[in-house]
């Protein structure tokens, strides 16, 4: 497992020198450093060849119905949380961060993929953003966490979030951004790469990533995952309104904001997501109303009341 | 606790409080408890400027010439309708980075250094940080007390789907 995935990596990496011309943060050194921590940490493919995977995905995709496998969806998600993680450091506060996790997997044991390895961090950044990988990583800046007044505010941004990765909605743009046969060339790239390197491949999928995260995602997804995430925010039993608060909070910022530039470059536009919110929940959420904030536990746990 | 917060970092961004400014975006009735069915006080007319008091789930209060009252929280935005909107950067994000990090050493035209689409370019992978990451997690057993600690029932609820939910 480990020699095929450090193949890989070094293709990878390889690739994106070749044809940028750049110094890449490559996908593929993520995934040597993954392929180390992975069988001390009990953390990526498990004991399943991923190349293997990969290639019998690579089979499956030709009948253009099915996706890559679960397996391959969290070493890929690994690989670009650990390029997100070189883009902010982390909040050192564990505290904060086991309890943006326990708000977390709660809300994630609400959804149909309950069993991800699903992980939350807080990055120490002052703009105001979110973001998911697929396999189940999420982070939230410091930003965005100081702004909010209440742990279901929290929830609705974590459970937007979630949604992405239910639906893998990054995996998708990448596909559209790289080309569908992209994953399907995954399998026979990693045939290649035993006697040489497919260069083409592997900086596709390098760059596709870096691409889909400064780009964002399409709006319908977008609006998919706000509908969702007020849907999982409530049965985790919620107060569902945390999510369109926090939307309308920002609203009330310029998109020429510094602290918001990306959020406000790769989201739709906030008023429209506000009247989606306003059309879906007037029906069906009147009968949450009643469901907790939470307020004073996320004052204290997400430290916002040491705040002065 | 809250407006503390809110006036120390010179920032108009907390969710919620006493005299932020905000308008409604149609014609609504200020109702005196956060209910459908409870007295109308006073009808507010479409970009009616109101100030914001608190929210209540799908509930704002918000005090109108002199009276308080509730109105639909999504029939509000905030900010000033009449104000002349500012083209540049309000420096609000600035504010809010000097005072969050102490470091207002920014050389940076806009004060902030957030997470760009050039950091996200330029990211170099810190798998070291992944490690970490990963020993912040939490089962689904402690999530399931935290839930209870938290008293939050859960409840069944399908999603909506994109037709149902523009009707």
């Amino acid at each position: 497992m480990k020699t095929s995935i450090a193949m890989l990596a070094v293709a990878l990496a390889c690739a994106g020198c070749e044809t940028t011309g750049l110094k890449m943060p490559d996908l593929g050194a993520n995934l040597t450093a993954l392929a180390k921590a992975g069988s001390s940490m009990g953390v990526g493919s498990g004991k399943q060849d991923v190349v293997a995977i990969a290639m019998q995905s690579g089979q499956k995709l030709k009948d253009a119905t099915t996706d890559i496998t679960e397996e391959q969806e969290i070493v890929l998600g690994q690989g670009i949380a650990s390029n997100l993680l070189g883009a902010a450091p982390l909040l050192q506060n564990r505290n904060v961060q086991r309890y943006v996790n326990q708000v977390g997997r709660w809300l994630a044991s609400q959804t149909e993929r309950p069993d991800l390895p699903w992980q939350f961090a807080v990055l120490d950044d002052a703009g105001i953003n979110a973001f998911a990988a697929p396999g189940g990583y999420i982070f939230i800046t410091r930003g965005m966490l100081a702004r909010m007044n209440n742990e279901a505010e929290l929830a609705g941004v974590l459970a937007h979030e979630i949604a992405h990765v239910l639906k893998k909605h990054h995996l998708q743009a990448i596909k559209k951004s790289a080309g569908m046969s992209l994953f399907a060339d995954i399998g026979s790239y990693a045939v290649a790469s035993k006697t040489g390197v497919n260069s083409a491949i592997a900086s596709n999928l390098a760059g596709a990533f870096k691409e889909v995260y400064a780009r964002g995602l399409d709006k319908g997804d977008e609006f998919e995952a706000d509908r969702m995430g007020v849907v999982i925010a409530a049965r985790a039993g919620y107060d569902p309104y945390g999510l369109p608060a926090v939307l309308q909070m920002m609203q009330a910022f310029s998109a020429q904001d510094s602290g918001f530039a990306l959020m406000f470059k790769t989201h739709p536009p906030l008023a429209d997501r506000l009247v989606l919110f306003e059309k879906l929940m007037a029906a069906s959420f009147e009968r949450f109303e009643q469901q907790p904030t939470l307020a004073p536990r996320f004052m204290t746990s997400s430290g916002n009341d040491r705040k002065k | 606790m809250k407006l503390l917060l809110c006036a120390s970092l010179g920032v108009m961004s907390c969710t919620l409080h006493a005299g932020e400014p905000a308008y409604l975006v149609r014609a609504t009735e200020l109702k005196s408890k956060p209910f459908s069915d409870a007295a109308t006080l006073v009808s507010l007319a479409e970009n009616r400027k109101v100030e914001l008091l608190l929210r209540q789930a799908s509930w704002t209060q918000v005090k109108a010439e002199g009276t308080t009252g509730w109105v639909k929280m999504l029939s509000l935005r905030l900010g000033d309708p009449t104000a002349p909107r500012k083209s540049g950067d309000s420096g609000m994000g600035a504010l809010f980075s000097a005072a969050a990090t102490g470091n207002s050493g920014s050389t940076t035209t806009t004060g902030v250094k957030g997470v760009t689409e050039e950091n996200l370019k330029n990211a170099q992978p810190n798998p070291q940080a992944l490690k970490v990451v990963q020993t912040y997690s939490v089962n689904k057993k402690e999530a399931h007390q935290f839930a209870t600690a938290g008293r939050l029932t859960p409840q069944k609820l399908d999603y909506v789907s994109n037709e149902e939910g523009t009707k």
